[in-house]
Formats: C-alpha cells, sequence, structure tokens
C-alpha cells in the first residue's frame, strides 16, 4: 500500500520541481494550436521545431506546409498524439481550457499564452522566449513592440476621429471592445465607433451605424471576396461621412493576431488613418 | 344478379380488383343497389366489405368490369357532380384535428357552389344534435360522431350512402341509435343505404342482406333466405345456431367449443 | 370570429408601424431629418416588409403542411426542405458563385428548397399518390442527411467566410434590402394564393384522404397542389432571411386555439400573425441591446414559446 502512494508522491514533486523555464528549452516537438502562436514561435525561430499546426495557421508560408491537428476550437487529440510532440502551446484566447487539461492528463506538456490585450503582448513575448531557450530574438521582438507602441502614445493629430473597424460586412459584423482592433484605435487616439458594444465581435446594427455616422470605415480583408462583399453594406451607408468623403480602407489581416505582425499592423493602420507619428 | 330493379342507382357488375397487382382480391363480383333500398353488407373482417364500397364510391379502380351510377359509368362523372350523388363514409375518420360539428357538416356543401336549401342547423336538427352545434367533434361520443358525418351527407344531397362499418365500436344503444336514424332517413328522405356490418345479430333484422366471403358475394337477399347456419360458417368460419322466435326475431348463438380452432373463412362447406 | 379576424389584421400592421417607427432610437414622422428619413425608408421600411414576407410565408407553410401531413409536429424543417436550402447556400458560399450578384445566396437556397421539395415528394410518392407518412419520413430522413452534410462541410472547411453561412441559416434579416421585397413578394403570393383557393380541399384532407374522395376531391392531385404552395412559402422564407424555426410549426397551432381549424381562416390568420410575430421579434432583437442585434429567431421562440405552452395547459383542445 505504501510503496505505490510513496511513488506517486515523490512523481508528483519531481514533475512539480522541473522549473518552467527549462522544459521549453529541451523541446523539439511542439504543437501551435493558435495562429498567433505559431506567428510568435516561427519568429522566434522554432519554425524547424514546430510539427504540428490548426487548420487556421497560414502564415508565414512555412507554416501551410505543417501537419494540420485541427482547428482551433475542435483539435483532434488522436492527431496530436501520433504526432508525439514534447510541448503542446495553447493560447487562452480561442483555444479550450478543458482541451489543454486533457492533454496534461495525458502526459502532454503544454505551454499556455495568456496575452488577449496589446499591453500584454511584449510581456507574453519575453517569458515565451525564455520558456524556449530563444530569449534574445523575443527580447528584440519586445522591444520592437514596446517602441512602436511608446512611439504612438504620443499625441496625435488623429484624435478624436471615429473610426469604424468592420471584421465582416454581410451580415455586418464589427471589432468591438476587447479585441486587438479595439487596443490600436485606442493607441492611435481613435474612437472606436463599435467601443461600446457589449460583445468583441458584435453584429452591428446598420442604422445605428448611419446615426454614429463615422469619419473612417476600415475593412479587414482577410479573405478574398470581401471587398465585393462590402459593395452593398458600402451602398447601403453611403450618407456616412466616411463613405461621402471617400474614406473607406481596406487593411490585412495583420491586426487579427496578437504576435510579430502587429507592429506592421498598427503602422499600416495609422498610414491609413492620414497619421503621421 | 343484373338490375333486377326498375331504378338501379349503383350497379356493380364483373368487378375485379387486386391491392397487389397478383392474384384478385375481389372476383368478378356484381352488385346492384336499386333506389330506396336499406341493405347490409355482411362478411368477417378482411373479406372486402371495405374495398366492395371503396370500388363502389370510385375511391378504388376496378381492374376489370364497370360500375355505374344512375345507369352512367362511374368515372364518367366529374368529382363533384359524383359527390352530389354518392357518398362514401370511411370507417375511421381523424377526429383529433379540433374542428366543431358545424364546420364538419358544413363540409357537405363543399360540391356545391350554389347553396343548396338545406342548412347546417336543419341537418343538425334531423339527427338531434342541434344543441351540439358549437361542440367540438373530439367531445362528442362515439354515436354523436356517427351522427356528425351522417347529418354531413344530408347537406351533401347524397341519394345514396355508402357506410363502412358505421357501428363499430358503439355500444348496443348507440348502434340501434344509428340504425334507427339511417332507416328513418330511408323512409322519410328516400335515400338508400349501403351499411357494411360484421355483426350477424344485427344483420337479422335487415330487409335486405348480402354476405361476403373473401372476394366474393355468397348470396343476397332477406335474411331468411341468405342466413343460413351453412352459409354463415362457410362466411365466418364459425359453427353458429340461428334461434327464430315466433314473432319472427331472430338471433345467433356461437356453437363452437372454445378450445378447438374453428375453420378459415372461405372453406367450402364439407359435405 | 370576425373580431379575431379582425384583431389579428390589426396586430398585423400595428407591428409594421411600430417597427417603422420604434427601434434602436425612435423615429418621430413629422420631425424627420436627412438621417432618419434615411433610416426609415432605405434600412427599416425593406427590413420590416421582408419580416413580415418572411414570417407570412412560415405560418402559412407550417399551417398547410400540418393540414396535408395530418400531422401536428410537420413544418417546413421537419420536411429537410429548409436544410436542403441551407446546404445548397452553403455550397454556393465554398464556391465562392456570384453570377446572380447580391441574390446568389438567395438564389442557391431557392434553388436547394425546390430541388429538396422534389426529392421529398418523390419519395413520398408512391402507386399514384402522396403517403404523408412516407413524406415526413422521407423528409425527417433528408433532412438529418442534409444537416450532417452542411455540419461536414463546415468542420472540414477552415474558411471564416462561413461565418456569414451560419449567421444566415439562423436566421439573419440585418442585411434586407428592397431588392429581396420583389421575390419574396412573388413567391409568398403564389405561395398563399393556392392554399385559400383551395382551403375546402385542405380542410377535407385533414379529415381523411377518402372522406375527401367522397366530398369531390381527387387527394392525390390536392395534396400535390398544395405541397408546391408549401414549396413556394419555402423557398421564399428561406431565401428572404435564412432559418428561423418556432413560426411554421407553432403559430398554426396557437392560430387553430384562436380561430378554429377551418382553413379558409386558419391559413391567411396564420400568414397574418407570423407575419406579425416575426416583424414584432426583429423589432425587439435589433432594440434591446443596440447597436448589437440578437438573432430574430431567438426572441420570436422567447416570445413564442411560453405562450404556447401556456395555451397548451389553458385550452384543453387537442390540436391536430
Amino acid at each position: 500500500m505504501h510503496k505505490p502512494a510513496t511513488l506517486f508522491l515523490i512523481l508528483l514533486l519531481f514533475f512539480c520541481a522541473i522549473p518552467s523555464s527549462s522544459y521549453g528549452e529541451a523541446s523539439r516537438r511542439i504543437i501551435s494550436l493558435a495562429p498567433n502562436i505559431t506567428e510568435i514561435l516561427f519568429s522566434l525561430g522554432l519554425g524547424d521545431r514546430i510539427i504540428g499546426v490548426t487548420t487556421f495557421c497560414d502564415y508565414p508560408e512555412e507554416a501551410r506546409k505543417k501537419p494540420k491537428v485541427g482547428g482551433m476550437w475542435n483539435p483532434s487529440l488522436e492527431a496530436i498524439l501520433n504526432l508525439k510532440p514534447d510541448l503542446v502551446a495553447v493560447s487562452t484566447n480561442g483555444n479550450h481550457k478543458e482541451f489543454e487539461e486533457r492533454l496534461r492528463s495525458m502526459g502532454i506538456k503544454t505551454y499556455i499564452f495568456t496575452a488577449r490585450r496589446l499591453s500584454e503582448l511584449p510581456r507574453d513575448l519575453r517569458e515565451a522566449g525564455q520558456a524556449f531557450g530563444a530569449g534574445q530574438r523575443a527580447e528584440v521582438l519586445a522591444q520592437e513592440i514596446e517602441a512602436t507602441l511608446s512611439r504612438f502614445k504620443k499625441p496625435a493629430p488623429l484624435r478624436k476621429k471615429r473610426v469604424f473597424f468592420i471584421v465582416w460586412p454581410d451580415p455586418l459584423v464589427a471589432a468591438g471592445p476587447g479585441t486587438l482592433i479595439d487596443d490600436v484605435l485606442n493607441l492611435l487616439g481613435a474612437e472606436n465607433v463599435a467601443g461600446k458594444a457589449r460583445v468583441s465581435y458584435p453584429k452591428y446594427s446598420i442604422e445605428e451605424l448611419l446615426r454614429q455616422a463615422p469619419d473612417i470605415i476600415v475593412i479587414g480583408d482577410m479573405r478574398e471576396g470581401i471587398q465585393k462583399m462590402s459593395e452593398g453594406l458600402l451602398k447601403r451607408l453611403k450618407s456616412v461621412p466616411a463613405v461621402k468623403n471617400n474614406k473607406v480602407f481596406y487593411i490585412g489581416d495583420d491586426l487579427y493576431r496578437l504576435g510579430p505582425r502587429t507592429p506592421k499592423g498598427i503602422e499600416d493602420l495609422s498610414r491609413l488613418l492620414g497619421d503621421k507619428p | 344478379m343484373s338490375s333486377a330493379c326498375k331504378h338501379a342507382i349503383l350497379d356493380m357488375q364483373g368487378v375485379s380488383f387486386s391491392y397487389t397487382g397478383a392474384a384478385p382480391f375481389v372476383k368478378d363480383l356484381g352488385l346492384t343497389v336499386c333506389e330506396g333500398e336499406f341493405i347490409g353488407l355482411l362478411g368477417a373482417n378482411g373479406s372486402g366489405k371495405s374495398t366492395i364500397l371503396k370500388l363502389g364510391s370510385g375511391i378504388l379502380k376496378p381492374a376489370a368490369g364497370s360500375v355505374s351510377l344512375w345507369g352512367k359509368p362511374l368515372r364518367a362523372y366529374a368529382n363533384k357532380d359524383r359527390a352530389k350523388l354518392i357518398s362514401y363514409l370511411p370507417q375511421t375518420i381523424d377526429i383529433s384535428v379540433p374542428f366543431t360539428v358545424a364546420e364538419v357538416v358544413g363540409m357537405g356543401l363543399y360540391p356545391y357552389d350554389v347553396r343548396p336549401s338545406m342548412t347546417v342547423a336543419e341537418a343538425l336538427t334531423l339527427v338531434g344534435l342541434e344543441d351540439k352545434r358549437n361542440s367540438y367533434l373530439s367531445d362528442l361520443s362515439g354515436g354523436e360522431q356517427r351522427r356528425v358525418f351522417i347529418a354531413m351527407t344530408l347537406l351533401q344531397g347524397a341519394g345514396l350512402l355508402l357506410l363502412d362499418e358505421p357501428l363499430a365500436n358503439l355500444d348496443i344503444r348507440y348502434q340501434v341509435e344509428i340504425v334507427r336514424l339511417l332507416k328513418q332517413l330511408n323512409k322519410e328522405r328516400s335515400i338508400s343505404v349501403v351499411i357494411a356490418l360484421h355483426d350477424i345479430n344485427i344483420a337479422l333484422q335487415f330487409e335486405k342482406v348480402v354476405l361476403i366471403q373473401p372476394g366474393s358475394i355468397l348470396g343476397v337477399g332477406t335474411p331468411e333466405e341468405i342466413l343460413t347456419e351453412e352459409r354463415i360458417r362457410h362466411a365466418f368460419g364459425v359453427d353458429v345456431k340461428i334461434i327464430r322466435q315466433p314473432g319472427g326475431k331472430a338471433y345467433i348463438s356461437y356453437e363452437s367449443n372454445f378450445s378447438r380452432p374453428d375453420k378459415e373463412p372461405g372453406t367450402p362447406v364439407a359435405g | 370570429m370576425k373580431l379575431k379576424i379582425f384583431f389579428v389584421i390589426v396586430i398585423f400592421f400595428f407591428s409594421f408601424g411600430l417597427s417603422l417607427f420604434w427601434g434602436p432610437s425612435v423615429i418621430n414622422p413629422f420631425n424627420l431629418d436627412e438621417t432618419s428619413r434615411e433610416i426609415l425608408l432605405s434600412i427599416r421600411a425593406p427590413r420590416s416588409v421582408v419580416a413580415l414576407l418572411m414570417g407570412m410565408a412560415l405560418g402559412a407553410s407550417g399551417a398547410v403542411l400540418q393540414g396535408i401531413l395530418r400531422n401536428p409536429l410537420a413544418d417546413p424543417y421537419v420536411l429537410g426542405i429548409s436544410s436542403g436550402a441551407s446546404l445548397a447556400a452553403a455550397l454556393g458560399i465554398l464556391a465562392g458563385a456570384s453570377v446572380f450578384g447580391a441574390v446568389t445566396v438567395p438564389l442557391f437556397a431557392f434553388a436547394g428548397a425546390i430541388a429538396t421539395g422534389a426529392v421529398v415528394g418523390m419519395m413520398g410518392w408512391n402507386r399514384g399518390v402522396i403517403w404523408p407518412e412516407r413524406l415526413l419520413l422521407a423528409g425527417v430522413g433528408l433532412s438529418f442527411l442534409f444537416s450532417a452534410l452542411l455540419m461536414l462541410i463546415m468542420s472540414i472547411s477552415a474558411d471564416e467566410g462561413l461565418r456569414r453561412a451560419i449567421l444566415w441559416i439562423f436566421g439573419d434579416l440585418s442585411m434586407s434590402d428592397w431588392t429581396r421585397v420583389p421575390y419574396g413578394l412573388v413567391l409568398v403570393a403564389g405561395g398563399l394564393a393556392i392554399p385559400i383557393v383551395r382551403a375546402r380541399a385542405l380542410n377535407a384532407l385533414v379529415l381523411g384522404d377518402e372522406f375527401a374522395h367522397s366530398l369531390g376531391f381527387s387527394p392525390g392531385k390536392e395534396r400535390l397542389l398544395l405541397f408546391v404552395s408549401v414549396g413556394f412559402l419555402t423557398a421564399a422564407s428561406v431565401s428572404l432571411g435564412g432559418m428561423i424555426g418556432f413560426i411554421g410549426l407553432l403559430v398554426p397551432h396557437i392560430m387553430r386555439f384562436m380561430v378554429g381549424s377551418d382553413n379558409r381562416y386558419l391559413v391567411p390568420v396564420s400568414a397574418l400573425s407570423g407575419g406579425a410575430l416575426l416583424c414584432f421579434a426583429d423589432l425587439i432583437s435589433k432594440s434591446i441591446l443596440p447597436p448589437m442585434e440578437l438573432p430574430a429567431g431567438i426572441v420570436t421562440a422567447i416570445i413564442g414559446a411560453p405562450y404556447f405552452l401556456f395555451l397548451l395547459r389553458r385550452k384543453n383542445v387537442l390540436s391536430l
């Protein structure tokens, strides 16, 4: 009776004793369960160690060639086990907590990215850099982001411009509070028209949008056909200042993922909004 | 069995019919209903009473033979014109729908573009349901439901009623009530009636009986002529004794042994 | 009875009027500024009309279908017509088809509805007549199949564009504009005309095919004709605003409590109250948490289901 229990206790202590900073370093076979994590890992120079990604991981180009283990919400446990990973990297923003617990219960180590907001990104990057033994590259990346953030922290002429960011035109879905886009708009000193909605990606009332009359409309051009799909919506919004004054812009998907491309997204958006930092 | 009367309403000659397309279920059947007749169509379960009534009303189309209504082929009638002359009431009508009595009786007017003289209230009075006008059908007793549908056929104005087991599932008081009502309509409004039955005792009270064995007619005539012990054994597959009382009333008594199986209906009479 | 029908008509127009002037913000018709006028004419008016038309199609098609199948659980969705429509719509979105411009997706849905209706009809057709039980079972079977295929497509597709398909499948009226009104109007008018003209046959069919035959109707032909009208109505509702449940299934039952089972009244009244309910539910769904919009189907069920359950307890009337 005593022996197994003692053994279990020792094993438990053994696992707990492993410093969190060292297990990532040893990991040679990593699976990423979120597209922004994939991007971060690649930017930390860990691309070779990635042996599996989700179907959503499409950046950088090499990520597309990695074996797929399913979607973000429904990855296949079996596919993950088959790839024999040392470590699975998950995000609190998009992956299910239960799935992470399940992985651990099966003896698979996990690394959890917790950043959801723009301000949390540098910290998350540094932590990940330490954990994966890529501290220097992470530091460079983190500093680059901090530099971008502080550059835009200066009072900008953009202040008080009312911006509406469209995630999907039909039906109309906006970037609301708590999103990276909302953070970036605030950083740039613009007012996110959809910032007072109750959910992150609200299905937005067209008539309310007409009333709120944004100065600038930005449409996330994440997929072919978005521009064509937006035509109908913009026709209905023709009386809005943004449409009247030709201030409707399309922007790439850099701002959809909290990761290494975020600074570029901020720069792009600020340029579109006519801001010169 | 050709038209033996002056005014044959329904005349079926040489009618054959099959549900499966294989061996005919009804074979070379001949049946005539004359004006003002009141006929009991007696047979065991599955002997083809319903099939014969459905062939007579045009729901089923015979594979061979002819069915004529007032001397004209039944199929030559337009649906609505036929509905004004003949009415078939199926054994079971789905009454779970919350239709009111007045709504159902009013359906009798559907074949008409111009309203005929009788009203829903009059029809209900004729069947003694004038106070149930706004009740839901499902709230009525089985006997009352039958009367509602009979009232509907009155509004429909059909001179010939083909009623499929209208007495089934009714207790004896309602059975008598329905037969009395139908007889009254038969006498007073000269409506011809054919009632499919399986109760031999009730058939014994009729003036004219058609006895069915699976797929064909075993005999047509008065109960005294037709309902003999042999024929009943043939049609129903049971041994019965017919007890005739001095006043002319007759009834049957089941003579078979409950512990011994009877012969299948339709087996040729031994000896 | 006359009073109740009048009441339903009043509710119909009242909900239309209310949905024009009330919403995320109140519009005073006597004091219109530029923006309010635009919202009224090009946002609210078409949306309300589309909601009314769609609700009418749902309510009427449920009433007709329950009648011809003699089944209280029948509605356009049980027959699989709607999932067929959704599947076609999702495939259309996946294929990126845009041959017909703005009406591409509704058009795919329409084609899917008609094709499924035809397949279900063929499966239910035997020996020259439609068999209600076969038809219903074929519909349930196809509905499962199409839903599974739809899930399959969604599962294996990483394409976030399907988000639209999903929203649309759950019912969405937010993008309604005047371009949807003409075809909606034609389909609903056609789909309503048939059961109104053939209401007597429908009544007789409810009591049984042989009964209907005895009253001078040809049950097979009448049922086919009425089934075609259901095809029109379902195509209209699915292509106007996707899939919204509840109305098709329960509004006819609620109306049976109110005006009875005579389809001469039941079908038009189910249409009117279905339209009013959807219009009102859509109004609530867009006004309750502005500027956010909720799916209208959620509000429809939240308003309608408790009322239906209340009626079911209170009135001891079997409905179909």
